[in-house]
């Protein structure tokens, strides 16, 4: 093989990460036992996509108490990276996808991404005060009106920006977090939970969420992850 | 030289942590502000119906932290490389789960109900925090909370922190000296200082 042949194709398997485990740091990804839900997802389906292998440690609530102590906010995801400990969902997955070519092609791509990323994260945070609530008729009337109120109009407003970046996806030419985030917010959960007619007048993003569905290494992770963790409650 | 406009509130909120970056490293941006009863004028121009925006030479773009980190990035903020980049991001994202936990203390009318609910933040979510936080700061051992220097996450701690103990008194933040010293060494940093002393004055 030419050397130049043999560098490209280190080069090329650096990038996809197929082999190079010398080189790959070793990950535990500490999260609850949600399947679906919940906010260590994302990093999951960044690590799936990227094709990095990493422990997917899940514990129960009763073994909370325990572990909360050794986390550095008593929260978790947590992700040990060698050892290191970094905390916060979302600084989680950014780091990954920057790591793993997942965050865009430049600084001003990465903070488009950065910024999806956060309205799903506040999307989660306002989710979650319905999936809080104790008294099921007051939840009905917290999700409805987070549906109407909330949803409804991110989702036109994503639609416009999808319209206008006019590729496919969130942000530039190519898949990123972002497309990953949107994907596991409102498909896992959203459609998931209150069907798919808060799609109906949103085509661009329907056919995101069903391009990410569709992606091998996204299917192959949901698929793995609904047989070994099958839904809860 | 790039054009920023920041676009917000006449008030500190999430858009502060942005100008206080700026400031800190001295880069010139137009601060446009603007009042309460003016929003639905500028509302609809946003990309998600929020703001802070910034526009970077026209170019939007929207949420409090991804605009911050972007300057921060940009202007030598964020950390010495990938790892405490990380770190900080953790940290400002801790900021942002507080700032969120003080809407309702913000937003309720009954002064009695207020007091109870700060009450309540302080100890369940604030104090908890806090104990956490002094272990990092200890353990980092250089005064700051990422690495050997400042970075903006720094600058978040300050930025929340200091109106806290502004409006419910210096008690908020007594059981923690790292982060205390922290806090008064940002207030007294010079560019911080000036910023400080001639912004517009708010109450939030």
């Amino acid at each position: 093989m030419l050397i130049e042949t043999f560098y490209r194709q280190i080069g090329s398997e650096i990038v996809t990460n197929k082999s190079f485990k010398f080189s790959m740091p070793v990950y535990k990804l500490h999260y609850f036992n949600n399947p679906r839900r919940g906010r260590a997802e994302l990093s999951r389906l960044i690590f799936s996509q990227a094709g990095v292998q990493f422990e997917d440690v899940r514990f129960s609530h009763s073994e909370w108490p325990n572990i909360k102590p050794t986390t550095p906010f008593s929260q978790v995801p947590i992700l040990e990276v060698d050892g290191q400990v970094l905390a916060q969902s979302n600084a989680i997955a950014r780091y990954l996808a920057r790591k793993y070519g997942l965050a865009g092609k430049d600084e001003w791509e990465q903070a488009q991404t950065d910024m999806y990323i956060e309205n799903i994260h506040d999307l989660l945070n306002a989710a979650a005060v319905p999936f809080m609530e104790k008294d099921p008729a007051k939840q009905k009337e917290l999700y409805q009106k987070f549906m109407t109120d909330t949803i409804a109009s991110h989702v036109v407003a994503v639609e416009k920006q999808l319209k206008k970046n006019n590729t496919g996806y969130l942000v530039g030419k190519q898949l990123t977090a972002a497309d990953l985030a949107y994907y596991a917010f409102f498909s896992d959960f959203i459609e998931v939970k209150f069907g798919g007619a808060f799609l109906k007048d949103a085509p661009l993003l329907k056919s995101l969420i069903d391009r990410v569905k569709a992606l091998p290494n996204i299917k192959k992770w949901t698929e793995f992850r609904d047989s070994k963790y099958p839904e809860e409650n | 030289m790039v054009h920023y406009k920041l676009i917000y509130f006449n008030l500190r909120g999430r858009g502060e942590l942005a100008r206080l970056v700026l400031h800190h490293q001295e880069v010139a941006f137009e601060d446009f502000r603007f009042e309460r009863e003016e929003w639905p004028k500028y509302k609809a121009g946003t990309p998600f119906g929020q703001v802070p925006v910034l526009e970077v030479d026209g170019k939007p773009l929207a949420q409090s932290n991804a605009i911050a980190r972007y300057l921060a990035r940009q202007h030598g903020l964020a950390g010495q490389n990938e790892w405490e980049q990380s770190q900080a991001d953790m940290y400002v994202d801790c900021i942002y789960d507080l700032i969120s936990g003080t809407r309702p203390i913000i937003y309720e009318t009954d002064k009695e109900k207020q007091k109870e609910i700060l009450q309540k933040f302080l100890k369940e979510t604030v104090n908890p925090h806090l104990e956490k936080l002094e272990q990092q700061l200890i353990k980092n051992g250089t005064g700051f909370l990422v690495g050997k220097s400042i970075t903006w996450a720094d600058l978040a701690y300050y930025s929340f922190f200091s109106p806290m103990t502004e409006r419910f008194g210096d008690s908020v933040i007594d059981n923690s000296p790292h982060l205390k010293k922290l806090v008064e060494h940002v207030a007294n940093i010079p560019q911080i200082k000036k910023y400080v002393e001639t912004r517009p004055k708010t109450t939030l």
